[in-house]
């Protein structure tokens, strides 16, 4: 098997916090997404959302925790599990030769919105000094590298919905040029505010409930917070030290449509091209692949799209070829979502099952994809694709194998 | 110990999440407690609300000590 290793998995999301939970609660196949608590959503026309509760920051201080917004909150709990996952210490490591590549859409909106708020009321005194570096996309980054002293190779990656494949996949390239030994990739999101809820409302793409992707009678995803943080190493160092390895990363890219400001192309080709520069850059044949953990944003052209281009790329075997939006479950976690799409993909891998596209139930036939409806499959699942897309038409994948 | 010098250094353990005994009068702001100009402005409008005092430009810096800070805050409650 080659690739770099994924050896430590890191997840704060609505089904759980920490692998184990976020795993045990998945199989049980829920809905985990409910009625918005943290504000008045009333009057808005989606007023569900994946949510974190009970969120333990235990090793971080009040002091610390008053300076940053939740989506760096939730990095940090998220790194600290993966690294602990990882048995690494990084205060045993080269602080150069450790990167932070995560990426995230709206940044920390709570924190902005609330200081907007006290700036309007109570005038410039009323507003945190903090906010200015609180609010911004690469403020996570920072945090986690200010918290463990990291000082390698490291970026932001702000590319909508798709950031965090994206950032993981910049990762890989990073360690294979030997920029890094190790890199902490993912992405976080805190999506459910009133402003950010809002924003996302207005742009037409948010379901009024369930998230039911690939069904003829979708509208939209639900929002859901979180974050996923994988630690990546190259190969042969995980197999010299003796690292669990959850499984490899073996290829990636990423395409733009050129076509809309929000929609993909309905023909779904530049995500097409993305899928088959993916499988060249693994070395695999359309008929390698197991498993595909599909965006299904549940928005009527993007599934539409999305399954054209799988039909585009994989023929025939498209029939037969499973595709599921474990999403379904939680919520369109944004920036985050493809970095936790990874993290239940390698969970899948290891346990051989494949989690399903719930909430489906009515066919759609321009959706005609195995979406492995409603229930888990058994099924070994030795290489596998992750599709990720952002509004404007970023389409990101990439392409995971066993260990 | 005055009660003033008491409720200045008690406001100074609540903001910093530390003990107050834990608390050095020679400790300096920025290379002891790790404040930094953010933290500082912040520890500055909060001294201001809560004793009800304005604290001009450069009368409380991270370059001062505790000590230094809490002359300076007892001075002005007179």
């Amino acid at each position: 098997m080659n690739g770099i290793a994924v050896t430590g998995l890191g997840i704060v999301a609505p089904p759980g916090i920490g692998k184990e939970d976020f795993w045990k609660n998945l199989r049980e196949v829920k809905d985990f997404t409910s009625p918005i608590t943290s504000f008045d959503a009333s009057a808005y026309p989606s007023q569900v959302a994946g949510q974190v509760r009970k969120l333990e920051t235990g090793h971080l201080s009040r002091r610390i925790l008053k300076k940053m917004d939740k989506f760096s909150v939730m990095a940090l709990v998220a790194t600290e599990q993966s690294l602990n996952d990882a048995g690494i210490d990084l205060a045993r490591e080269d602080p150069y030769r450790v990167g932070v590549l995560l990426g995230n859409t709206l940044g920390g909106w709570l924190y902005a919105e609330t200081e907007l708020r006290d700036l309007y009321q109570e005038g410039r005194d009323g507003v945190s000094p903090y906010n200015a570096s609180a609010w911004f996309a690469a403020a996570p980054q920072g945090q986690v590298s200010i918290h463990y002293g990291i000082k390698g190779y490291s970026k932001t990656v702000v590319a909508d919905r798709s950031g965090s494949l994206m950032a993981i996949g910049y990762a890989v390239r990073v360690i294979r040029n030997k920029k890094v030994a190790i890199a902490l990739a993912g992405g976080t999101e805190a999506p459910v505010t009133p402003y950010a809820l809002l924003c996302c409302s207005t742009e037409g793409s948010l379901s009024r409930g369930p998230y039911r992707p690939f069904d003829r009678e979708r509208d939209g995803f639900v929002i859901g917070e979180g974050a996923a943080i994988v630690t990546l190493e190259d190969m042969e160092s995980a197999r010299s030290r003796g690292a669990r390895i959850y499984g490899a990363i073996t290829g990636f890219w990423s395409s733009c449509d050129g076509s809309h400001r929000i929609m993909p192309d309905p023909n779904g080709m530049g995500l097409a091209k993305a899928i088959k520069k993916t499988l060249d850059s693994a070395g695999y044949r359309p008929n390698d692949i197991d498993y595909i953990c599909a965006d299904g944003a549940a928005t009527w052209i993007g599934d539409l799209s999305e399954t054209r281009a799988i039909r585009e790329v994989f023929g025939d075997y498209a029939r037969e070829l499973p595709v599921s939006a474990p999403k379904s479950m939680y919520g369109h976690l944004l920036g985050a979502s493809g970095a936790v799409d990874l993290v239940s993909t390698l969970l899948s891998m290891q346990e051989g099952v494949i989690l399903p596209t719930i909430n489906y139930r009515t066919e759609d036939p321009e959706c005609n994809l195995d979406c492995v409806p409603n229930e888990v499959r058994v099924k070994q699942v030795k290489r596998a694709l992750i599709i990720s897309r952002g509004r404007g038409g970023i389409n990101t994948v990439l392409a995971v194998e066993r260990s | 110990m005055s009660d003033k010098e008491g409720k200045i250094r008690g406001f100074f353990a609540q903001f910093l999440d530390m003990e107050a005994g834990d608390i050095d009068s020679g400790a300096n702001l920025r290379d002891d407690l790790e404040m930094d100009s953010t933290e500082t402005l912040e520890f500055i409008v909060a001294l201001e609300k809560e004793f009800s005092i304005k604290i001009s430009d450069g009368e409380v810096t991270n370059r001062h000590s505790v000590f230094d800070v809490v002359k300076t805050v007892e001075g002005k409650l007179g």
